[in-house]
């Protein structure tokens, strides 16, 4: 039991970092259509950023809302300048060419900061841990968890009580009739990579907070995150949460209790597990959780 | 002369090469495939059978991707096969090559076989992600496994005339009294199987299962209505896709006479094809091939004259190609998106038309 709630709450930690991800994919996906396969950089780009503002001496919290805001302007401006043209093409063209944007923002990021390893820093002590149920917890993995629940909270009365939010609900079932009904459709895209430019860096920031560090193949966790947008489904905010926790938890429980049980063939299994989860559960249901089934119409 | 000929008999229709331009084009090309080897250099030799590999695996992605228009982000796991499987074969029990190819192709189309139920039920980027979680899949099973495929130290890649018989690098094949060099000969093999492919796929894309693929491509649910079984079609590119996926994963290995499972069975093996086949131009059989050639030689020419600018003469090699890759495969999708295809259609248009606008 012991074992068990240890590694419930590391997932839970993880699985929180896996659904600010997974929101990210969400935010963008509902307002464009597009699946930004650069999530992973701007993830990157956020870690680093941040280590450069403290190191630089910027009191911490007020380094974390610059980073925030400076990496949604990033993401702000890959959608003007190379997304806005590509409006109307097929999902799969787009999906090659925020790949190929991935690829340039990782040569950038190394140019900057070069490949070296480095550490996050964290206004509280690295090590310091939290008695809960005879469990010990990283303060760490209670900030990702208390801050997950936060962006949960602000997307709900974002989406419910604010103009944009419902513009962006509005946007997302249909693009035409919404710039036809006044609501300025240019601006709800900009939005959207903003805010998802964002939450990747909060991810960045709370990834570079673990026990790993913080380098070059940081984007890695974009690729690792995509089971829980797919098992939520590709549309919805709430299935991104739901399948980045259970993902989170999932992956954990498998390395404590599958892994051993499958001998040499489980060397690093769960790190392919959520993978093997995603594509039985797609059997199922092919498109997720949450996510809306499409009409086919000729 | 009229550009175009009539077709005013059904024979003219059946025809591969409809007029002399193509008739000529072909022998031009393929007169400077045959001589290319005899006056290029060792670096040249061996760019021109990479390129021949790339063709292979990208008329497979082409079928796949450009002709039935199912998004795979898995070839390299189909590539990865394919490698593993002349590598071991090739390596543990000394089969000769010509043996090793339908092996290969038979093993890589098992598992793509394996895929097509997801294939049936998932679509565009369900199905590129769950094809990506392949590639982990079979990257994790290869590394699983290490006293049968050297797990991350790798396994060299021997190619065998017969049963353990002499490697192709030592075989005792002359050419006007020269004993011909092991890269030449490897040249020449891959040039055949290369132009294979390329035949089977032209053909293919005319026969009834082609237009079937067509047909699921522009819209499934059409096709389905008009009586195209939907499912046969996309069981038979994704088996058709994977098996020479395979066949360009043996020639990757025999090519690269060693293989790890890092390089050759990820992300970037799989993208590195569809940034191919996007430059060459989506859904043509040319555009496969153009696309390969163009990758291999600007990848060489991006490699030598980037280096010389300030900033980027800091990247290592592999991330000035990534680089350069990255932004030739986005200008093209915002510029043009047939890619080198498109470019040679308007040429082609504009002189056709000449000396009219239109």
């Amino acid at each position: 039991m012991q074992t068990f709630l240890q590694l419930f709450f590391s997932g839970l930690a993880l699985g929180s970092i896996y659904a600010l991800v997974a929101l990210g994919f969400v935010v963008i996906y509902r307002a464009s259509q597009v699946f930004n396969f650069a999530h992973g950089e701007f993830v990157m780009l956020g870690a680093f950023l941040m280590i450069s503002l403290v190191q630089g001496g910027m009191w911490w919290l007020l380094a974390l809302l610059v980073t925030m805001a400076v990496t949604g302007s990033v993401g702000m401006g890959v959608e003007r300048v190379v997304l806005r043209p590509m409006i109307g093409r097929p999902v799969f063209v787009t999906v090659i060419v925020t790949i190929f944007v991935g690829a340039l923002m990782r040569v950038a990021i190394n140019l900057i900061w070069g490949v070296g390893e480095r550490g996050m820093p964290t206004p509280w002590d690295t090590t310091a841990m939290v008695e809960i149920l005879g469990a010990r917890v990283l303060y760490n993995s209670v900030a990702a968890i208390g801050a997950t629940g936060l962006v949960l909270l602000g997307f709900y009365l974002l989406f419910q009580r604010s103009r944009i939010g419902v513009g962006m609900r509005a946007t997302a079932s249909d693009q035409e009739v919404a710039l036809g009904l006044g609501i300025p459709v240019g601006r709800v895209f900009a939005f959207s990579w903003f805010l998802a430019g964002a939450l990747a860096a909060l991810a960045g920031i709370f990834l570079g907070m673990f026990p790993r560090i913080v380098d070059g193949n940081m984007w890695l966790i974009a690729l690792a995150a995509f089971p829980a947008v797919l098992i939520g489904g590709l549309e919805s905010p709430l299935g991104a949460v739901i399948g980045g926790l259970v993902l989170g938890v999932v992956q954990l429980l498998a390395q404590g209790y599958v892994n051993p049980l499958l001998g040499e063939f489980g060397n690093n299994f769960h790190r392919v597990f959520p993978y093997v989860i995603m594509i039985a559960f797609l059997m199922v249901r092919p498109y997720g959780l949450f996510g809306t089934r499409e009409v086919e119409r000729v | 002369m009229p550009t175009k000929p009539l077709s005013v008999r059904y024979e003219d229709d059946l025809r591969l090469l409809s007029s002399r331009w193509r008739q000529l084009g072909v022998v031009v090309v393929l007169a400077f495939a045959l001589l290319f080897p005899l006056r290029a250099s060792d670096l040249w030799l061996t760019l021109g059978s990479e390129a021949l590999v790339l063709v292979v695996g990208a008329v497979g992605l082409m079928i796949l991707t450009g002709f039935t228009g199912q998004i795979s982000l898995g070839h390299s796991a189909f590539i990865g096969i394919g490698g593993y499987a002349a590598a071991i074969l090739g390596g543990t029990y000394g089969v000769p090559f010509w043996l090793i190819l339908p092996v290969a192709a038979l093993l890589s189309a098992a598992v793509g076989l394996a895929v097509g139920p997801f294939a049936l039920r998932l679509r565009g980027l369900y199905l590129a992600i769950v094809t990506l979680g392949l590639v982990f899949l079979v990257a994790h099973v290869l590394r699983s496994f290490p006293e049968v495929t050297g797990g991350l130290s790798g396994l060299a890649v021997p190619m065998l005339w017969w049963l353990d018989g002499p490697t192709v690098s030592s075989s005792p094949f002359e050419l006007l009294g020269t004993p011909l060099s092991s890269a030449i000969q490897k040249y020449y093999i891959f040039l055949v199987l290369a132009l294979v492919s390329v035949l089977f796929a032209t053909n293919l894309r005319r026969s009834h299962t082609g237009r079937a693929m067509a047909a699921v491509r522009d819209r499934d649910v059409a096709a389905a209505v008009m009586g195209v079984d939907v499912a046969r079609t996309k069981y038979v590119a994704f088996g058709i896709s994977s098996a020479l996926a395979g066949v360009a994963g043996a020639m990757f290995g025999w090519e690269s006479q060693f293989l790890t499972i890092d390089a050759t069975v990820n992300l970037v093996i799989s993208i590195e094809y569809i940034a191919i086949i996007v430059i060459g131009g989506i859904g043509t059989v040319v555009g496969a091939v153009l696309g390969s050639v163009a990758f291999v030689v600007l990848g060489q020419l991006a490699d030598a004259f980037l280096g010389e600018l300030p900033l980027l003469s800091e990247l290592s090699s592999s991330q000035r190609r990534n680089t350069f890759q990255a932004i030739l495969v986005a200008v093209f999708l915002i510029v043009e998106p047939f890619g080198l295809y498109g470019i040679w259609l308007r040429i082609k248009f504009y002189f056709m038309a000449w000396p009219f606008r239109y």
